[in-house]
């Protein structure tokens, strides 16, 4: 995507690159529920849409559930963090 | 809206929604808003995350201010066939993996 549209901006500053940047790592992705999915970043869409892979569900910091794979609309979304 | 985003180059099943269209036909996991949680048959979908679903158990999770520690209770109920409005939809997953 670095030749495409975005072209004009600078390298790094466009959060799209990040998530590019993170695609197929650990990350935690925190709704405005305040749940937290920690899984590995399939891929993500314009309208933040994710999906994730070995997933575990947290809610009030105890572990939930685990998903093989989970799909997690955008509009839920409050960030995605790259998990260190 | 969407256009942005991963581009071309991404390869196979390089967008969430491809991750829903391997579920047509399968039994999914659906969390939505109002602690409420959905299983069925996935039959259709769109790009809002309507879905069609099919021998839909659905499953409320109730804080149940009458018990004396507001335990939580579940109420479930199952429909033949449900539509479900996009916006509710928080996650949705195949069942077999949960």
């Amino acid at each position: 995507m670095e030749n495409g549209n975005v072209a004009t901006q600078a390298e790094g500053k466009d959060p799209a690159g990040f998530l590019s940047d993170i695609l197929f790592k650990p990350v935690t992705v925190k709704l405005n529920s305040g749940v937290v999915y920690k899984g590995e970043l399939q891929s993500v869409d314009g309208y933040m849409n994710i999906a994730l892979e070995k997933t575990e569900e947290y809610v009030n910091g105890a572990k939930r559930r685990t998903y093989g794979d989970a799909f997690v609309r955008g509009n839920n979304v409050m960030y995605i963090s790259a998990e260190s | 809206m969407a256009e942005v985003e991963e581009g071309p180059a991404g390869g196979s099943g390089s967008e969430p929604l491809d991750l829903v269209r391997l579920l047509l036909d399968e039994v999914v996991f659906v969390k939505l808003r109002g602690d409420r949680e959905l299983q069925g048959r996935l039959h259709a979908y769109d790009s809002h995350m309507n879905l069609i679903l099919g021998d839909v158990v659905e499953t409320i999770y109730v804080v149940d201010d009458e018990e004396e520690d507001d335990e939580i209770r579940t109420t479930t109920k199952k429909s033949e066939m449900l539509f479900v409005r996009g916006d509710s939809v928080v996650l949705l997953s195949p069942q077999n993996s949960s």
